[in-house]
């Protein structure tokens, strides 16, 4: 995938280019705002990665100008403070994510992941499937191998999350705000235990594990 | 970052408006009655002196006015001779003004008044007339003649009008000094105090926390009263300036860290993830990037608390339902809750609305039940409920009551304050941020939070202003309880 970075502070420039570069993407690194404007419109890339703070032009402007250019580019902001403000200025400018700092890099990657899929999304498809694993939408059922599992809304919400960006990770702060609406990290581990409660109903009683932890990140569905 | 937080709502209320005395006690009006004593017990002095000296001067001169009449009268030869003189005088004397009595040795009674008297010298005779209430007083001579007794009295209302006009005068001067002593000092005294009224609210504003206070421009000129306000504005000026390069210090630290631990945090990521490395070396790898967690956390809560601070727009509030809300994140805490052996029950049935940013007061939840989760034994209950209260119904009021060990009385206010722990608590995780925020966001909110006794355990109560009257949208039900 060709992702352009545009981030002034070079240290941590490098580590987003060299991580990504690692998961074999090719990556372009910019550390001028209006240079990273440029080549946002010029370039064929299929993610926008753009520190909030910038010489030249802000990661706001930045993105409020391509979109008002018509660009459907993905982009995620980073943000510095970890501020609501920069959050709601970032998403009304026309961002699609934004992370702040300092994050793990797996949640970088998750996230950089799921802006890229973004337009395989769906809305028709009434069943979902991961392996063995079947879910109706329209009747809100749940089966794997032909067993019935009976799963609390709220599960079933969670596993619906997962199936619908199978072999894609989820982290923690994702699934928060993509089942739960909510937009904070938790110091608790809520999260780790609605997963394996799920677990315990999808896949404890089968051999094969359908739900995966990837180590630093988050969790996975695959077939 | 340059507006100062008002103090923790619910914290001690250190900072209240104290009483200032009546205006009658004011300085200004002090001074006006000082002043009007002053000057009426100087005027009673030298009046009263002229007074006495003037009354002394009359009553010498009706003295030998008396003595002289007398006088006269000795030149008569015999009591029949002194008899007729005084019947002559008489008749042509108003015994308004002088009565002149002879009593004869033979006892008849010559003049135009008879006064009776047995010793000889001056004496002050006073005549009570009938139908009057005047009383008109004389001074009367008395000398015995012939063998009978003369006297001649003169009227001594001349020195008791004197006395009667120095009494005017004393009123005349007295009074308006008075009336326009006392009015003036009560005029100053209100305005002053209309002055003094506008210097004490912006100290109490200051007091409060409220370092953005200044004294508005005084009516009036300049005075000593400008100065001082004056000087209240030089020293909130100088206080607010220091409390703000503090918070941008700690700002400014916060937010230069974030940068290398974010490395630390990525470079721990990847020794994790390096396949040569023992079980035991990837363990404490991983606790290192746990701790790192934990400063990034705390962090993210002391830039978080500063920016909240530092005015976060209110225009991002719609009205929400925090029953809802409530429910949403009781249901995201519920199995960690289970899993560490407590019971989180939910009390909210009908949709409570709420004025404010729901990421915000989402956090406010979580905070609140990851503290009560944090700092209860295991088995403990932890009951969150959110209801309407006050009189129309349109308070929404949030609780979270648990039964565990609870904050000493003398411990609540210290507990809002940042990175402040209980001593027995300092064992358990947590940055001491989570009720900081709590508060933070609470008054961010115009909510007042209060820490209380459940008896035992913690009950925090938030209570929430009204919302103007506008439904809910349909169908935002919650359910009773997630556990």
């Amino acid at each position: 995938m060709k992702i352009l970075v545009i981030e002034d502070d070079e240290t941590t420039g490098d580590y987003i280019a060299a991580g990504l570069r690692e998961e074999g993407h090719s990556v372009d690194l910019l550390a001028d705002g209006r240079d990273g404007l440029i080549r946002a419109t010029a370039g064929d890339y299929e993610v926008l990665i753009v520190d909030r703070m910038l010489p030249g032009l802000d990661g706001v402007s930045l993105v409020k100008t391509l979109r008002g250019a018509g660009s459907k580019l993905p982009v995620l902001i980073l943000t510095s403070l970890g501020g609501i403000d920069d959050r709601i200025d970032g998403l009304n400018a026309g961002a699609d994510d934004y992370l702040v700092k300092p994050f793990a890099f797996g949640e970088l990657s998750a996230r950089v992941a799921a802006l890229a899929r973004r337009p395989q999304m769906r809305a028709e498809e009434t069943v979902l499937r991961a392996g063995d694993l079947e879910m109706d939408l329209v009747r809100r059922r749940v089966t794997r191998q032909g067993q019935e599992i009976d799963l609390l809304p709220r599960e079933f919400a969670l596993l619906e999350h997962l199936l619908r960006r199978k072999g894609r990770v989820q982290t923690r702060t994702m699934l928060l705000e993509g089942v739960w609406d909510l937009g904070f990290d938790p110091q608790t581990n809520v999260v780790e235990t609605h997963i394996s409660r799920l677990r315990a109903k999808v896949d404890r009683p089968f051999e094969r594990e359908l739900i995966q932890t990837v180590r630093g990140a988050g969790y996975r569905i695959d077939d | 970052m340059t507006e100062p937080a008002p103090p923790a709502a619910g914290a001690a209320d250190a900072a209240q408006a104290l009483p200032r005395p009546g205006l009658l006690k004011s300085a200004p009006m002090r001074m006006a009655i000082g002043l009007v004593l002053l000057f009426s017990v100087i005027s009673l002095l030298s009046l009263g002196g002229t007074y006495l000296v003037l009354r002394n001067t009359f009553d010498q001169a009706l003295r030998d006015d008396l003595r002289q009449e007398v006088a006269g009268f000795r030149a008569a030869p015999s009591a029949a001779a002194l008899a007729a003189l005084v019947e002559a005088q008489a008749r042509v004397t108003d015994p308004d003004r002088r009565i002149v009595s002879y009593l004869a040795p033979d006892g008849r009674a010559y003049g135009n008044g008879a006064i009776e008297r047995s010793e000889e010298g001056f004496r002050i005779v006073v005549f009570d007339r009938p139908n009057t209430p005047v009383r008109e007083s004389y001074l009367a001579l008395t000398a015995g003649l012939h063998r009978g007794q003369l006297t001649v009295a003169n009227s001594r209302s001349q020195i008791d009008d004197l006395g009667e006009m120095f009494a005017t005068v004393l009123l005349l001067s007295l009074l308006p000094t008075v009336i326009f002593a006392l009015g003036g000092g009560l005029l100053i005294a209100r305005r002053t105090a209309r002055r003094l009224t506008a210097v004490e609210a912006t100290l109490d504003r200051l007091a409060s926390g409220d370092l953005a206070a200044r004294v508005p421009e005084l009516p009036g000129r300049a005075d000593d009263l400008t100065a001082i306000a004056a000087r209240v504005d030089r020293m909130a000026e100088a206080q607010q300036q220091s409390v703000s390069a503090l918070r941008q210090v700690s700002a400014d630290i916060a937010h230069d860290l974030k940068t290398p631990i974010q490395r630390v945090s990525v470079l721990l990521d990847r020794l994790q993830g390096n396949a040569g490395l023992d079980p035991e070396a990837r363990e404490l790898a991983r606790r290192a990037g746990a701790e790192t967690e934990n400063i990034v956390a705390t962090f993210q809560s002391l830039l978080q608390i500063a920016q909240i601070e530092g005015g976060s727009p209110r225009s991002r509030f719609e009205v929400l339902d925090l029953a809802a809300l409530a429910a949403t994140l009781a249901e995201v805490y519920e199995p960690a809750a289970e899993e560490g052996g407590r019971r989180l029950v939910l009390e909210a049935e009908a949709p409570v609305r709420v004025n404010g940013e729901r990421r915000l007061l989402g956090q406010v939840l979580a905070n609140l039940i990851e503290n009560a989760l944090r700092h209860t034994p295991p088995g403990s209950l932890i009951e969150l409920s959110v209801r309407e209260s006050g009189e129309n119904g349109g308070q929404a009021v949030l609780e979270l009551r648990d039964n565990g060990p609870g904050i000493p009385a003398e411990e609540r206010g210290n507990v809002l304050r940042r990175l402040y722990r209980l001593e027995q608590s300092r064992s358990t995780p947590g940055s001491g941020l989570g009720l900081s925020l709590v508060s933070v966001i609470a008054d961010l909110h115009g909510a007042t939070l209060e820490l209380g006794d459940n008896a035992p355990g913690l009950v925090v109560t938030l209570r929430f202003p009204p919302v103007s009257p506008r439904p809910l949208p349909r169908g935002k039900r919650t359910g009773k309880s997630v556990s």
